[in-house]
């Protein structure tokens, strides 16, 4: 993958669910029901959206065509 | 023995603790090098670079205003967990660059980023001043968190001036004779004691209030729908404010110039690992948060000054805790405050020294130079100490309003990186009308354009000057241009 390619797929990885959390998009989930796990919707939502935001650059993290250059610089 | 005893003897053995972590780190490396002081010679691991970066985020805000926002104001606190968790992922891309910059011009300081970059001093300096301003600022906030919190967790045994000083004493001490290492191996140990902390009895406080967390958020629910959303009825906030409050946020949030210094003082792939495992530090803030909302309909808000009180409050007088938790919660308060206040120290000297004195007296050995670092370190604690205990308003007005214009140096730093049409004519002119419509808008106005936040519109404007100026002003193509682009 070139360093482009790679920087474009990471700032729409995280670009997506940063507008998923603030407004318009968070009106999706702007509700205080139903209670998941013990937390309002809302905050169920945020979180796990952050864990999946976590998820999804960790993975790409694997593929950062940079990793070649830097063995062992650390 | 009397809980506010018990208190006392944790939170100093605690200091104790930190003092000897700080002092320790610094030992044994190279005590004259400029380098080693300034970015411990641009060799930070993950580990003590992780906990760095965490201890800038978890500061007396995050331990006090936290649960205080959560509290008094409900669902808008939320804001905190989704800025920490994204604030950082820009860093992936512009870190790397940003460090590779550093090493190339051995840089230590946002300063000199931008003086080399637009080969303007005037530049350098003003960016300098503001950041010391900025810094004090934030300074100010973690000294009085300090004194707030010896103060009550003594009962109001330890007056306010003396909690201030023997916290921050410390971390003076040890940020002049360490450098940027002791600050770092100092947050390693006081970032993992506020996370336990602040879990153990985050969980505790919420399981005695409520039973459980789902027993506390249906009884909200319930009664006040409107506190669990944003821009509803019975809401605290509104959509635009919140919106724009989370932008405001995540773009200051790397304009910081201490995180210039730590991107000097790592290599690309630790900065790539950091931004990797930091979304565990927004979910640290998590218990905080349901400390506030577990005060909810407990504690009337007659009974407290300010809703930053909310935690040490429940702690010592709504619920009948051992003193010893006392002393916990103020160890971690104290952890989570001085281990934003030496990066910040250490910082605002760096900016002080190596991008003001150093710009106007060009003649000075980097020996000179380490030698104004460390006795700088002393004055700027002790300007933040004085401004804290006899700060007058005037004063506290104008450190706010450079705090604000943090967030205004956004434009002149990604132009610097990706844009080679930027001048410093451009980047002056836009960094000065957006600091001043924020400070504007901030301070003087009683409110904002539809609620938007005011260093959202000192943004858009500051953007809009900066083209346009830059535009007008074309200069030559440089070397330093070419080299901040391709990094």
């Amino acid at each position: 993958m070139s360093k482009k390619k790679f920087n474009t797929i990471y700032i729409m990885i995280v670009t997506v669910p940063f507008l998923l959390l603030i407004f318009p998009l968070f009106e999706l989930a702007n509700r205080a029901t139903p209670i998941i796990m013990g937390l309002p919707f809302s905050f169920f939502y945020i979180i796990l959206l952050i864990l999946l935001t976590f998820l999804g650059v960790l993975i790409l993290y694997r593929f950062d065509p940079d990793h070649k250059l830097e063995e062992g610089d650390e | 023995m009397e809980h506010w005893l018990i208190a006392l003897i944790i939170m100093i053995g605690y200091l104790v603790i930190a003092l000897v972590v700080g002092v320790w780190a610094g030992k044994g490396q190279d005590s004259s090098s400029l380098d080693e002081f300034a970015v411990a010679g641009g060799k930070l691991g993950l580990i003590v670079m992780w906990f760095l970066m965490g201890g800038a985020v978890f500061s007396a805000f995050s331990f006090l205003g936290a649960p205080g926002w959560a509290y008094e104001k409900g669902a808008p606190a939320f804001y905190i967990i989704i800025y920490t968790a994204f604030a950082i992922l820009p860093w992936y891309i512009i870190g790397p660059k940003i460090s590779k910059i550093g090493k190339k011009f051995n840089l230590y300081t946002l300063s000199s980023f931008f003086r080399i970059r637009y080969r303007s001093k005037t530049l350098g300096i003003i960016v300098g001043l503001l950041a010391l301003l900025a810094s004090i600022q934030y300074l100010a906030t973690q000294l009085t968190g300090m004194a707030h919190i010896f103060n009550i967790m003594t009962e109001g045994r330890i007056p306010f001036w003396l909690g201030a000083l023997l916290a921050y004493g410390i971390v003076v001490v040890y940020v002049a004779t360490g450098g940027l290492r002791a600050a770092a191996w100092s947050d390693v140990f006081q970032g993992l004691l506020m996370i336990i902390i602040s879990w153990v009895v985050g969980i505790a406080i919420v399981n005695q209030l409520h039973d459980s967390v789902g027993v506390m958020f249906t009884n909200i629910a319930t009664e006040n729908p409107g506190f669990l959303q944003i821009g509803k009825e019975g809401s605290t906030m509104g959509t635009i404010p919140f919106t724009t409050t989370i932008l405001v946020s995540v773009i200051g949030f790397l304009m910081w110039p201490h995180l210039f210094t730590k991107s000097y003082a790592s290599s690309p792939k630790v900065i790539k690992k950091t931004v990797l495992v930091y979304p565990i530090f927004a979910l640290f803030l998590i218990p905080l948060l349901l400390v506030g909302f577990a005060a909810k309909g407990i504690v009337d808000a007659n009974l407290i000054d300010s809703a930053d009180q909310i935690l040490p409050f429940l702690i010592t007088t709504v619920m009948n805790l051992p003193g010893w938790v006392y002393g916990l919660v103020g160890a971690g308060a104290l952890a989570a405050a001085m281990s934003s206040a030496d990066a910040i120290t250490h910082n605002a000297t760096l900016e002080t020294t190596d991008g003001v004195i150093r710009t106007i007296f060009k003649d000075l050995s980097d020996k000179t130079v380490l030698k104004i670092m460390r006795i700088g370190v002393f004055v700027i604690g002790g300007l933040a100490y004085i401004i804290t205990i006899f700060g007058g308003q005037g004063l506290i007005v104008l450190l706010l309003g450079a705090y604000g214009a943090i967030v205004q140096f956004a434009p002149g730093v990604y132009s610097a990186l990706y844009w080679r049409g930027a001048t410093a004519k451009g980047v002056i002119s836009g960094l000065v009308v957006g600091a001043i419509l924020n400070f504007y808008f901030q301070l003087v106005a009683d409110s904002t354009p539809f609620g938007i936040h005011a260093g959202i519109i000192g943004l858009i404007v500051n953007v809009i000057i900066m083209i346009i100026v830059s535009l007008l002003t074309k200069s030559e193509r440089s070397e330093e241009e070419d080299t901040y682009i391709r990094s």
